[in-house]
C-alpha cells in the first residue's frame, strides 16, 4: 500500500455495531434457562428415547420448526460489516463505512404486494473522507458480498451516500454499471484485494 | 615400507585404515620404539613434493598423529617445533587440524598462540578463494584460539582487531557465519575497540537482515533464527556501535517486509538492554519518534506488539536502579515526548490512533514505580478534564478504557491484597486521584442509562480495578462497590443487560477472593432477601440469583451458609403451590455447589444425607401415600434432580452408611408400614411408582459389593428382582418411571450381578427376543427391556457377540425391526447412571468390539433384505457410529461409506442428522476416503441441505456445514466438476427460511466460490 490516505478514522466499538443479540435480548435467558448449572447438570437426565422417533428436541431451533425468518437488514448488516477495509486492518462496520439505518429493503414492484418476492436492495456508503479513492473498491467488495450471499431474488444496489464524497456520481456510476463490474472482476489484482477485504467474513475453519 | 608410505597409499581409498596407521604411530612414540625425530624425518621426500595434493596427506599424516599422542607427551620445545613446522606450512591442507590439535595441548604456550595466530593472518588473506570445509576448520583453528588463548590475542590489541576483521571479511556460508559472529561477539564485548567500533560493526552488520533460507532437508539444522540471534548478539554487544546501529536500524524499518521489520525491532530491543544508560538515553527520544509511527499506525498486529516490547526495553533500562522521580533524569526526559503525544491522541478518543496511545501508556507503565509514577502523573490530569468535557457517552468510554489500561499497570506495579508486588519506595501516584477515580468510575456505572451496557461494562471494569488495586480504596468503599454490583445484578431489569450481569457476578467473585467478609455481609443478605418464597409463573428472574449465589460460594464458610438457607428456602418454597422449575433451581444450586467441595471429606456430609436424601426422600414418601399433601417435589422431574443429587451424596458416603442405604432402595427410608415399596406388588399407583426414580438414584451411587433390597439370600436374588423389574418395565407407561426402571435393569445387570451369573440373563435374552420374534403384536417395551439388558452385558463384555447377535436378527423382523433399529443408539450411549463414576463395569474395548460385530453384519444383511426393511439396517447403523471413536469408523470405511450415502435418502431426520454428523467427521478425518464418493455425496448432502418440509433445519445446517469441509481438504482437480452444481444448488438455500442455515449456506458457497485459488497453506 502507498500512502496512507486517512491514517486516524473514528472507530466504533465492536459492542456498541448493531447486532440481533441487542435487538431481541429477552431471548437468550429463556432459551438456556439455567446458564451455569448446564455445564454441571445436563438439561435432562433422561436422553431423547431413541425409540420414540422425533420425540427428540435436541436441538433448540428445532422447537419452532416452522417459522419463518425473513431476511432485513440486520442480516444485510451482518453480511457486509466484517468486510474489511482496504486500507486498515479493521471492519467497515466499525469504521462506519456501513450503517445499518442506510441498508434499505423494499419490494421490487410494490403494487404486485405478496405475489412478487423480488426485492430491492439498497446500500449507502459512507467513505471515511470525502475524497477517499478507494470508495469505489469498498462498494466493490460489498456488492461482490451481497450477489454471492443473497439468493437471486434480490437487486442489489450499491451506492455512495450523498454528500459524503467529492466524486460520488462518478463511483456511483462505475458500481452500477454491470460490465464495468464484471471487468473489474477480470483484473487480477483487484480480485487478489477484494479477497483479502472478504476474508474476514468467514467465520474460519469448521 | 614406511609408515609414511603406506598411510600415502592407503588414505585415499580408506580413510579410517590410513588414521589406524597413523595411530599406529604414534603408539610406536609413545613406547619409545620410535623418536618424532625419526618420524619427521621419514616425511622428508614428500612433505617437499611438488604435487599440493601428496604434501597435504603428509601434513594430514602428521597432524593425524598428534592427535593419538596423549596429552602429555610432547614435551614444550617438541611443541614449539612442530608449532612452527606447521605454521610454515599452514596453506598445506591438513596443518590446520594439527595445530588445533596442538594448540589444544597444556604446554601450548601463549607466544605460540601469537606466531600461529600470525601465521594465519600472513596467509589466509585470500580465505574466500579456499573451499567451504576449509575456510570452517580455519575459523575453528580461530575460535579454538580464542577461547583457549583469548588474553594472548587480546595483547595483541589493534593488530587482532583488524586482522580478524579482514580475515572473516566476505564470508556467505551459514555455517562458517555462525562461528565468525561468536569470534566477533568475544572481540567485540572484551577487546577495547573504541578505535575499531565502526570496522567492527560494519564486519556484521552487513549481513543484516539476514534472508537466508535453509535448503530443504538441511543436513546442518542451522536455521535463519539461529543466524538471527547471533548477529543480533554481535550488535548489541557494545555500546560502541549505538551511534552507527540505531540509525541503520532506524533506516531498515521502511522495509515493506513483515520479517525484516520484526528482525529489526528485536534488534532494538536487545540493543536497547544491553547498551549502557547513557548510551540508550542519547538515542531514546529518536527511537520513539520511529517507533511510534509502527504503534499508532498498526498495520500488523505483531508489529505493533514488538515495538511496544522496545519502548519497554528502552523504559527498562533507563529505569535500572532509579528510584527518583526527578524530571531530569534520562528516564524522565524519555517519557515526557511519549505522554504528550498519547495525550495529544486522547483528546480525540474515538479515533483510531488513541487505543494505541493507551496501550503504550499501559505498556510502559508496568516497567517500573518510577515509570508508572511519571505517566501517572502527565497523563491522568488531562485525562480527567477531556473525560469531563466529553461531550458523547462514545468518547467518555474510550477514555475510560484508557483508565481501565492505566489501572492494570497498577495492579502490575502495586499488586493487589492476594498477590504482591516487589515493593518500591515509590509512593502510589494514583493515590491524590482516588476520591475523584471513584466517584467518576461510580457515577458512570450506576448514573448512565441502563442501555449504555458496553460504556457501564468498562466503568465496572475500572471500579473493579480500583477495589483490587493494593492498598488504595477503604473497605468501606470497596463495601459500596460491592453494593453497586448487587444492584446491578438484582435491581436492574433483567432484560438486556446480559453482559453487565455477568460482569458484576464475575467481579463479585474476583473480590470474594479478597474480601470474603464483605461479600458474606453484603452480598449474601442481599441476595437471599430477593428469593422469592413462590414462583407462580414463568417468571426466571431467581435463576439469576441462584446462579449468583452458586458462583460466590467459593469460600467454604460461605458455602455452608448457602446450603443451609437453601433447604430453609426450598422447605418454604414447597408448602407454597408454584411452578415447579424454581424447587428445581434451586435443588440445581444444591448440586452445582455440593458437586464443587470435596464430598468424601466434608464433615457435613452426614447432614447432608439426614437431611436431603433421607428427608426430602420421606417428603415424598409421605405425600405420595395419602399422609401429606402432595408438592412440587412429587413431580417427575423434580425427582430427577433429587435423583441426582442423592446420588452424589450416596457415592461420597462410606462402605458401612452404602450398605443401609442399598438395603433399603426400595423401601426408601421409610417407617415400618408407612410405605409399601412399588416392586413385588400389583397396581400401585403412579404416585408411588414415580418413587422408583429415586430407587435408580440410591441404585447408582451405592458401590458394586454391597447387598441390594430383596437381593439378599433369605429373600430372594437378583435373578428375581430382575424378573420383578422386568414385569414392571413392560407395564410401565409413564416415561420417566419407565425409563428409571430400565436403568434399574441395566444397573442389575452391569453392576451388580456376579459374572457368574450373567449367563441367566442371556437365557433371559433369549426368551425376550424369541417372544418378540413370535408375537405380532410387538410390544416397543419389550425391545427396550432388551436393549438395557444388552446394553448391561455389552458395556461389561459379557457375552456381548451373542448378545448383540440376538439383538441383530430383530432388525429383520417387520413388526418390531424399527424399534429394535432405533435401540442400537442406545447400546453404547454415554449413560448419566450407567456410568464409571457410579461404578459400572464400563470395558474399553466395549465400543471397537461392538463394532467388529455389527457393522459386517449389517452391511452384509443390508444387501440380502427386502427394500422395507432395508431403513431398520441403516438406522442400527447410525445409532452404532453415533458413538463410536473415529479411528474406529475409520477401519471399515469401504464397508460404511455407501451405506451412510444411502441412509441420506432416508426420511428421519434423526438418523439423517446422525449420518450427516459421521460424514462430517469422516470427511475432516479423512479426506481421502470421500473422494471417490464426491459425486454422489456433493447430490446428496444439497439435496440434504434443501426442502425445508422433508429436513429440518438442523440437518440443513449440518449438511451445509459438511459441505463445506471439502473445498481445501479434497484436492481441487476433485472438486472442481461439482463446483457449478454446488454453487448452484446453494442458491436456493441462500432463501432458506431459517436465518442460521442461509448463514451456513453462504458461507459454505464462498467456500466453494473460492476455491480454485491456492490455499494459501
Amino acid at each position: 500500500m502507498s500512502e496512507i490516505l486517512n491514517a486516524n478514522p473514528t472507530i466504533r466499538n465492536a459492542s456498541d455495531l448493531p447486532s440481533r443479540r441487542r435487538l431481541g435480548a429477552s431471548q437468550s435467558l429463556s432459551k438456556t434457562p439455567q446458564g451455569l448449572f448446564a455445564s454441571v447438570v445436563p438439561a435432562s437426565a433422561y436422553l431423547p428415547d431413541p425409540f420414540s422417533p422425533h420425540s427428540s428436541d435436541s436441538d433448540i431451533s428445532d422447537e419452532d420448526e416452522d417459522e419463518i425468518e425473513p431476511i432485513d437488514e440486520q442480516e444485510i448488516y451482518d453480511l457486509i460489516s466484517p468486510i474489511s477495509d482496504p486500507e486498515h486492518p479493521l471492519t467497515l462496520g466499525s469504521l462506519s463505512v456501513v450503517n445499518l439505518p442506510d441498508i434499505y429493503l423494499t419490494p421490487t414492484f410494490p403494487e404486485k404486494g405478496a405475489a412478487s418476492p423480488l426485492t430491492t436492495l439498497t446500500v449507502l456508503i459512507t467513505p471515511t473522507i470525502t475524497h477517499c479513492s478507494l470508495a469505489t473498491v469498498i462498494g466493490l467488495g460489498v456488492r461482490v458480498r451481497l450477489e454471492q450471499a443473497l439468493p437471486p431474488r434480490f437487486r442489489v444496489d450499491v451506492r455512495i451516500k450523498e454528500g459524503t464524497h467529492s466524486t460520488a456520481e462518478q463511483v456511483n456510476r462505475q458500481l452500477g454499471d454491470k460490465e464495468r463490474v464484471a471487468a473489474a472482476l477480470e483484473n487480477g489484482t483487484l480480485v487478489g484485494v477484494l479477497r483479502k477485504m472478504l476474508e474476514g467474513c468467514e467465520s474460519g475453519a469448521v | 615400507m614406511s609408515d609414511i608410505q603406506q598411510y600415502l597409499l592407503t588414505v585415499g581409498p580408506d580413510k579410517a585404515k590410513a588414521s589406524g596407521i597413523a595411530k599406529e604411530t604414534s603408539e610406536r612414540l609413545e613406547s619409545k620404539e620410535t623418536t618424532l625425530i625419526e618420524v619427521v624425518r621419514s616425511l622428508g621426500e614428500y612433505i617437499n613434493e611438488e604435487d599440493a595434493t601428496v604434501r597435504t596427506k603428509t601434513i594430514g599424516y602428521l597432524s593425524e598423529i598428534i592427535g593419538h599422542l596423549s596429552p602429555t607427551f610432547l614435551s614444550r620445545q617438541q611443541i614449539q617445533t612442530l608449532c612452527e613446522f606447521l605454521c610454515a606450512r599452514i596453506e598445506d591442507e591438513g596443518a590446520v587440524g594439527g595445530l588445533r590439535k596442538l594448540q589444544g595441548l597444556g604446554r601450548f604456550s601463549k607466544e605460540m598462540a601469537v606466531t600461529t595466530f600470525r601465521a594465519m593472518l600472513e596467509h589466509f588473506q585470500d580465505l574466500q578463494i579456499r573451499p567451504q570445509p576449509q575456510r570452517l576448520q580455519i575459523l575453528e583453528l580461530l575460535n579454538d584460539l580464542m577461547s583457549k588463548h583469548r588474553n594472548a590475542l587480546k595483547k595483541l590489541g589493534n593488530e587482532s582487531v583488524v586482522g580478524i576483521t579482514d580475515l572473516v571479511m566476505g564470508e556467505k556460508d551459514p555455517r562458517n557465519l555462525m562461528v565468525i559472529f561468536s569470534i566477533l561477539k568475544v572481540v567485540m564485548m572484551e577487546w577495547d575497540t573504541s578505535g575499531h567500533a565502526e570496522t567492527l560493526f560494519d564486519s556484521v552488520f552487513c549481513y543484516f537482515p539476514i534472508t537466508f533460507r535453509p535448503p530443504p532437508d538441511d543436513p546442518y539444522g542451522i536455521t535463519a533464527q539461529d543466524l538471527k540471534s547471533r548477529l543480533r548478539d554481535c550488535v548489541a554487544a557494545s555500546s560502541y556501535f549505538a551511534p552507527y546501529a540505531f540509525p541503520q536500524l532506524i533506516d531498515k524499518l521502511d522495509s515493506t517486509s513483515p520479517n525484516v521489520k520484526k528482525d529489526v525491532l528485536q534488534t532494538i530491543t536487545a540493543c536497547a538492554s544491553s547498551y549502557s544508560v547513557t548510551t540508550v538515553s542519547n538515542y531514546s527520544v529518536t527511537l520513539w519518534d520511529s517507533l511510534k509511527f509502527e504503534i499508532l499506525n498498526v498495520q500488523e498486529e505483531d508489529l505493533a506488539e514488538e515495538a511496544l516490547v522496545s519502548l519497554q526495553a528502552i523504559a527498562i533500562r533507563l529505569s535500572r536502579g532509579l528510584d527518583s522521580t526527578d524530571p531530569k533524569t534520562p528516564l524522565a526526559r524519555y517519557l515526557r515526548p511519549i505522554t504528550k503525544e498519547c495525550n495529544e491522541q486522547l483528546h480525540e478518543p474515538q479515533q483510531k490512533q488513541a487505543k494505541p496511545a493507551g496501550q503504550i501508556l499501559s505498556a510502559l507503565g508496568i516497567t517500573s514505580p518510577v515509570a508508572f509514577y511519571l505517566i501517572v502523573k502527565t497523563v491522568v490530569p488531562p485525562l480527567n478534564t477531556l473525560y469531563q468535557d466529553a461531550d458523547s457517552i462514545g468518547k467518555q468510554r474510550a477514555l475510560l478504557e484508557v483508565l481501565v489500561q492505566i489501572m492494570d499497570s497498577a495492579i502490575a506495579v502495586y499488586g493487589t491484597p492476594s498477590i504482591l508486588a516487589p515493593t518500591s519506595t515509590i509512593e502510589n501516584p494514583l493515590e491524590p486521584f482516588k476520591d475523584r477515580l471513584f466517584e467518576l468510575t461510580s457515577q458512570a456505572l450506576m448514573s448512565t442509562a441502563a442501555d449504555e451496557v458496553s460504556f457501564r461494562v468498562v466503568a465496572l471494569k475500572a471500579v473493579l480495578r480500583l477495589c483490587l488495586l493494593r492498598k488504595y480504596l477503604q473497605d468501606n468503599e470497596i463495601g459500596m462497590a460491592v453494593q453497586y454490583f448487587d444492584e446491578i445484578i438484582l435491581v436492574e431489569d433483567p432484560s438486556g443487560k446480559d453482559d453487565l450481569k455477568k460482569e458484576a457476578i464475575r467481579a463479585l467473585v474476583e473480590l470474594s477472593r479478597i474480601k470474603p467478609n464483605l461479600i458474606m455481609d453484603i452480598t449474601f443478605p442481599a441476595f437471599m432477601s430477593k428469593l422469592p418464597d413462590t414462583s407462580l409463573f414463568e417468571s426466571q428472574e431467581y435463576l439469576i440469583i441462584l446462579e449468583g449465589l452458586a458462583q460466590l460460594s467459593v469460600e467454604k464458610f460461605v458455602s455452608d451458609t448457602l446450603i443451609r438457607r437453601l433447604l430453609n428456602k426450598l422447605d418454604v418454597v414447597l408448602q407454597n403451590y408454584g411452578s415447579s422449575a424454581y424447587p428445581r433451581a434451586i435443588l440445581s444450586t444444591l448440586h452445582y455447589v455440593l458437586s464443587q467441595r470435596d464430598l468424601p471429606q466434608d464433615p457435613n456430609l452426614g447432614s447432608y444425607h439426614e437431611n436431603i436424601v433421607v428427608g426430602l426422600t420421606n417428603r415424598v414418601l409421605l405425600a405420595s401415600t395419602g399422609q401429606a399433601p402432595t408438592t412440587a417435589l412429587n413431580e417427575d422431574a423434580t425427582l430427577e434432580m433429587l435423583g441426582r443429587l442423592s446420588t452424589m451424596i450416596v457415592r461420597a458416603l462410606n462402605r458401612h452408611k452404602q450398605k443401609s442405604v442399598a438395603i433399603q432402595v426400595y423401601s426408601l427410608f421409610a417407617e415400618e408400614g408407612a410405605f409399601t415399596p412399588v416392586p413385588f406388588r400389583k397396581d400401585a399407583p403412579k404416585s408411588q411408582r414415580s418413587t422408583m426414580i429415586l430407587s435408580t438414584a440410591l441404585m447408582a451411587g451405592v458401590g458394586r459389593s454391597v447387598t441390594l433390597q430383596y437381593t439378599d439370600i433369605d429373600s430372594g436374588s437378583i435373578q428375581r428382582l430382575l424378573a420383578e423389574l422386568v414385569r414392571l418395565a413392560l407395564a410401565e407407561d409413564v416415561p420417566a418411571i419407565r425409563q428409571a426402571i430400565l436403568r434399574q435393569i441395566g444397573l442389575l445387570t452391569n453392576k451388580f450381578l456376579p459374572s457368574q451369573e450373567t449367563r441367566d440373563i442371556t437365557d433371559s435374552l433369549r426368551n425376550l427376543v424369541s417372544g418378540l420374534l413370535e408375537t405380532t403384536t410387538m410390544s416397543e417395551n419389550a425391545v427396550r427391556v432388551v436393549f438395557w439388558e444388552a446394553k448391561g452385558l455389552v458395556l461389561r463384555l459379557a457375552h456381548t457377540d451373542e448378545a448383540l447377535r440376538r439383538l441383530l436378527s430383530l432388525l429383520s423382523n417387520p413388526e418390531c425391526g424399527f424399534a429394535s433399529a432405533c435401540g442400537f443408539g442406545l447400546l453404547l450411549a454415554p449413560d448419566e447412571v450407567l456410568s464409571k463414576e457410579n461404578g459400572a463395569s464400563i470395558r474399553l474395548l466395549a465400543k471397537q468390539k461392538a463394532f467388529n460385530i455389527c457393522v459386517p453384519t449389517i452391511a452384509q444383511d443390508f444387501r440380502k433384505a427386502d427394500t422395507a426393511i432395508k431403513p431398520n439396517y441403516l438406522v442400527a447403523l447410525s445409532g452404532i457410529l453415533k458413538h463410536m471413536p473415529t479411528e474406529v469408523i475409520m477401519s471399515e470405511i469401504d464397508i460404511l461409506l455407501p451405506l451412510l450415502l444411502q441412509t441420506l435418502d432416508l426420511e428421519d431426520s434423526d438418523v439423517k442428522a446422525a449420518t450427516i454428523q459421521s460424514l462430517t467427521v469422516i470427511s475432516q478425518e479423512s479426506p481421502k476416503a470421500v473422494e471417490g464418493h464426491m459425486g454422489s455425496l456433493v447430490t446428496r448432502l444439497i439435496k440434504s441441505a434443501s426442502d425445508p418440509k422433508m429436513n429440518t433445519a438442523s440437518v440443513r445446517h449440518n449438511a451445509l456445514r459438511c459441505l463445506r469441509i471439502f473445498p481445501g481438504r479434497v484436492k481441487g482437480s476433485t472438486l472442481l466438476p461439482y463446483r457449478n452444481s454446488v454453487t448452484r444448488g446453494l442458491l436456493g438455500v441462500l432463501d432458506d427460511p431459517r436465518r442460521h442455515v442461509r448463514k451456513e449456506a453462504v458461507e459454505c458457497r464462498a467456500a466453494w466460490l473460492n476455491m480454485d485459488e491456492p490455499q494459501s497453506d
